[in-house]
């Protein structure tokens, strides 16, 4: 149930990594994020988001600060390292061969 | 990894493993927050707050396996298990402390002798010389065909060697000099080595004080004499006073300049030698007069050589080229000698010089101890095996006591993997306990091995263990838990909710390994037992002379540069005193003492006799005062003993022993027949007595020949050894020896004192260390058996109270019962002693070369063992037996 079975594996952290390249965001915010960009299409359980932001943090591609939100409460707000950020322009760039292959595929298949 | 990164993740994981507490609150925080805003998010829907929160709720299923998954995430959790585990598993310990004793002494026990082992192995055999890369060093010895191998160079030989060689870096030179050292107003004996001015420097060592000798004061040494010290002869015997360089000592009654201190630890070239002096190689001239063609004749061979090869050169190309030189230094030499004899020229031509690896020196005590020290590790190794035998048998009993607790865990949900994790954590945590344990055990072996060696044997070794012994000791004892904790966990790991993990199957695999037990048991019970036989068989070998209540004391006033009349005087003055002192029976001096390992070698002319080509004509020698036969009880078979009117100007005398009487003059009457020892002269030592036969150099020798001469016609007398018979304990003599030669010259120092029967057991010391160890290794391995044993029966017994309780209320005896269990009994042992028996067989054939006067299939040995370890079997059995016989059926049926 938590497994995101509905995406690609890796897909989500993927997703996560260039979210948080716009912007520090906590979870919460991570998890509306997601839902819409992607039109409601993606739905990440929230069961699977942590797991996965605590993955990215001991990976070093993320860091964590306590920070008051607008609403004056404290959140953990993650933010893409250094680190995080190659790693992304590596994980995008393979998606893309990745998916435009399957694309070809596709197409190849429909003549 | 990039080292920046590496660092970063290394914060995050000790961060989670040691502010749990905190990173943990985190992680509640977190995941509060986004309930708090999705219910916020719902409220703005329109829904109550509690409808909202209850939503919110359900929309995160699960929190705590979220937060469980996020843990996973932070990478500690192996550690986090293995901390868990070993608290769990040292609570476990505790709570059942008669096992967890048991077992740490068994591991002490088992640890600690192959830690103890294996501390002397690394000393004896791996540790090299602690000088600089001792892997280049070489040590020459020359081949003679026929007579055998020699250590000894001469300084002319030497000198060509040196100067002349292309293959090493240097070549050095050195011999042992027994020195008096004089130092503020007191005079001890000391250990002193010659040494040639290339010494250190081949050894590659630097002083720790002061300077080392060079060529000027090997030139210079006979009017200037130097001296460097060693580190501990610093330490002991000057406190380590750093003024001392440059101030004088007495040595043998020269002022000695000390020039320099060795370094801490560097003991020379000899693991079985410390010296407490070096000095120059010419002041051998000085300290040892005679003989006086020392440096110059190539005969006088007297010095030991070592060199360093040069880089690139291997061993077998440096050997090649010294032997060349040699053989031409030799053929030189041949020239130079007036006509002699064909066949001495050819042995002095045949000669050859072989180059031996020098890591270790010379290595007596090396080859001495080498198959010895093998064979027990291999014995202690044995024991390692049987110890884990052991330890696997008894957690697999505790295991079947488990098995409510395994059950439970596998209910619990936890995973099989989890689990032998766990039971192998507890027993690394007991083997490195018993390890730790070991490690003490060893140190305490370790001396009690060590004090079976004579002290100059043991003055480089030591019982503190050393960084690679911790290392043996870490390894053995992790490699002994996984061996015994792994059967254990095994069985946990097929255990199943529906079929406890309890020992039904496990009964024979736990009886195989008590049978292993036995197996291995017995050869090491027939080694111990061919050991100690052989030991007693040399032990009990007639020596000829009587050993009871002597005691010796060497003394040497030539050491303190004393002339010959001076010396002559101060020995008459000593037994005369020695001979007064209350309860002495006899006394006497001599020379070379019996079964020292020791002795003097001439080659004889005898009157009337032609020798043949089969004839060896060399016999031992000793040089004697009256009163020597007489301490020793040595019988005299014809003629007369030595007396006063045997004076320095009377014609010469000597006493033969009967071998020498037997060879040179069969069927003849000795007395009054002439033998010498010059080739040049005629015979002129007249026969005057003939004693009986004895050991002389080592007391399994073939008889020997040997005569004696008496003190008053050598010419040149050096250390002489009093011995002294009492009526009683000879020991008691010693303090009063000591005063009375100390009022006769407060200079002369007594030195080897101690009873003849601590001489013999000392030249018998590595038989006595080995046979010892052997007893020892084999009680401990008997012990284990005993426990293994006493395991089974018991924990079978245990099991089966109910049977025996039903068969009890059936009607069976208790002899039914006993038959019962003596079946069981009989079939673990015949299978274990039949195997142990065909190894014993097997394996006691390798120690054949270090037994004497037992072959290593002695029946009455393996009887012996066997019957030992059957009767521990017995007494291991009979105690579970009793509880069995004592079981009352009513109560067995309410059992369980």
């Amino acid at each position: 149930m938590s497994k995101p079975s509905d995406l690609v594996q890796g897909t989500l952290d993927l997703l996560i990594l260039k979210i948080l390249a716009l912007e520090p965001l906590h979870g919460w915010a991570i998890s509306r994020r997601l839902k819409q960009v992607s039109n409601e299409v993606l739905q990440v359980s929230d069961g699977s988001l942590y797991p996965a932001l605590h993955k990215l943090e001991q990976e070093g591609w993320i860091k964590a600060e306590w920070r008051p939100t607008e609403n004056n409460r404290r959140a953990k707000f993650y933010a893409l390292t250094a680190r995080g950020r190659k790693h992304l322009a590596r994980e995008s760039a393979s998606w893309e061969r990745l998916s435009s292959a399957i694309v070809q595929v596709l197409e190849l298949k429909a003549i | 990894m990039n080292p920046l990164h590496w660092v970063s993740t290394v914060r995050l994981r000790v961060r989670s493993l040691f502010h749990r507490s905190s990173v943990e609150r985190e992680l509640r925080e977190e995941l509060q927050y986004h309930l708090d805003q999705r219910t916020e998010e719902l409220v703005a829907t329109g829904m109550t707050e509690a409808d909202a929160r209850r939503t919110a709720a359900h929309q995160l299923p699960g929190l705590e396996q979220i937060k469980e998954e996020c843990r996973d995430m932070r990478k500690v959790r192996p550690i986090e298990d293995l901390v868990r585990d070993v608290a769990f598993g040292a609570r476990l310990l505790r709570k059942s402390p008669g096992f967890t004793v048991v077992v740490l002494i068994v591991l002490a026990l088992g640890i600690g002798a192959n830690t103890a082992l294996f501390s002397l192995f690394n000393q004896v055999l791996l540790r090299s010389l602690p000088v600089a890369n001792p892997d280049e060093l070489v040590v020459l010895v020359s081949k003679v065909p026929r007579w055998g191998t020699f250590s000894s160079f001469s300084y002319p030989m030497f000198r060509e060697l040196r100067d002349k060689n292309t293959v090493l870096t240097g070549l050095l030179a050195h011999s042992g000099a027994d020195l008096n050292v004089g130092y503020g107003g007191q005079s001890t004996k000391a250990v002193g080595e010659v040494v040639s001015t290339e010494y250190f420097n081949v050894l590659g060592v630097r002083p720790w004080l002061g300077r080392f000798i060079d060529r000027t004061d090997e030139e210079r040494a006979v009017a200037n004499p130097v001296a460097v010290l060693t580190y501990s002869c610093w330490q002991q015997r000057f406190g380590g006073d750093r003024s001392i360089v440059d101030r004088d000592i007495v040595l043998n009654g020269h002022a000695t300049r000390i020039i320099g201190i060795a370094p801490p630890g560097f003991y020379g070239t000899e693991l079985n030698r410390s010296p407490d002096v070096f000095v120059p190689v010419t002041l051998k001239k000085v300290f040892e007069p005679v003989p006086r063609d020392r440096f110059d004749n190539p005969g006088q061979q007297w010095l030991r050589v070592m060199g360093r090869l040069k880089p690139g050169v291997s061993i077998q190309q440096a050997q090649a080229a010294i032997d060349l030189l040699h053989h031409q230094v030799r053929e030189r030499e041949v020239q130079a000698l007036p006509p002699r004899p064909r066949d001495s020229d050819n042995m002095m031509l045949e000669t050859h010089v072989e180059l031996q690896p020098g890591a270790h020196g010379f290595g007596l005590l090396q080859r001495e101890l080498a198959k010895a020290l093998r064979l027990l590790l291999v014995i202690s190794a044995i024991i390692l095996v049987i110890t884990c035998a052991n330890l696997a048998n008894m957690l697999l009993a505790r295991n079947a006591a488990r098995a409510q607790e395994i059950t439970m865990r596998l209910a619990l949900g936890a995973s099989r993997l989890r689990l032998v994790r766990q039971w192998l954590t507890e027993s690394a945590l007991l083997s490195l306990l018993g390890g730790g344990l070991g490690v003490v055990v060893s140190v305490w072996c370790q001396g009690a091995l060590l004090s079976f060696l004579p002290v100059e044997q043991r003055a480089n070794l030591s019982s503190h263990p050393d960084v690679a012994v911790l290392a043996f000791a870490i390894a053995v004892s992790v490699i002994t838990g996984l061996l015994f904790g792994l059967a254990p966990a095994l069985q946990v790991s097929r255990a199943s909710l529906h079929h406890k993990a309890s020992s039904e199957n496990a009964g024979g695999f736990r009886a195989g390994l008590v049978a292993l037990q036995v197996a291995l048991c017995l050869p090491l019970l027939v080694i111990a037992g061919l050991f100690l036989a052989s030991l007693r068989n040399t032990r009990t070998l007639p020596t000829g002379f009587e050993s009871k209540n002597v005691i010796l004391a060497t003394i040497d006033p030539s050491l303190n540069g004393y002339d010959q009349p001076r010396v002559r005087h101060l020995f008459q003055q000593t037994l005369q005193a020695a001979r007064a002192l209350p309860g002495v029976e006899a006394a006497g001096f001599g020379h070379t003492v019996v079964l020292s390992g020791s002795a003097d070698q001439m080659v004889l002319t005898v009157e009337g006799f032609t020798q043949k080509a089969s004839d060896e004509m060399t016999a031992l020698v000793n040089t004697i005062s009256p009163g020597y036969f007489e301490a020793l009880r040595l019988p005299l078979v014809s003629g007369r003993y030595f007396n006063e009117r045997d004076a320095a100007g009377s014609r010469p005398v000597g006493i033969i022993n009967e071998t020498i009487a037997r060879q040179f003059f069969p069927g003849k009457n000795p007395i009054g027949m002439r033998f010498g020892t010059d080739t040049k002269s005629p015979p002129n030592i007249e026969v005057i007595g003939v004693v009986r036969d004895a050991k002389y150099t080592t007391i399994t020798e073939k008889p020997e020949r040997q005569y004696y001469i008496p003190m008053s016609q050598n010419p040149e007398l050096r250390d002489m050894t009093l011995h002294i018979r009492a009526s009683g304990d000879p020991r008691l003599l010693v303090e009063l020896l000591r005063s009375k030669i100390r009022a006769i010259d407060p200079n002369v120092p007594l030195f080897n004192v101690k009873t003849l029967e601590q001489g013999i057991d000392e030249s018998l010391s590595h038989d006595r260390l080995v046979a010892w160890l052997s007893i020892a290794l084999g009680a401990l391995a008997t012990a284990l058996c005993a426990i293994g044993l006493y395991g089974v029966i018991a924990f079978s017994v245990a099991r089966r109270t109910r049977e025996v309780g039903i068969r009890m209320a059936l009607g069976a005896q208790r002899r039914d019962i006993l038959a019962l269990i003596v079946k069981r009994v009989t079939l673990l042992l015949t299978g274990g002693v039949l195997i142990g028996a065909i190894g014993a067989l097997a394996g006691t054939r390798v120690i054949g070369s270090l037994l004497f006067g037992v072959t290593p299939t002695d029946p009455g040995v393996f009887a012996a063992a066997t019957a030992i370890l059957l009767l521990a079997a017995a007494v291991a059995a009979y105690l579970p037996a009793r509880r069995a016989l004592q079981v009352n059926p009513s109560v067995a049926l309410r059992y369980e």
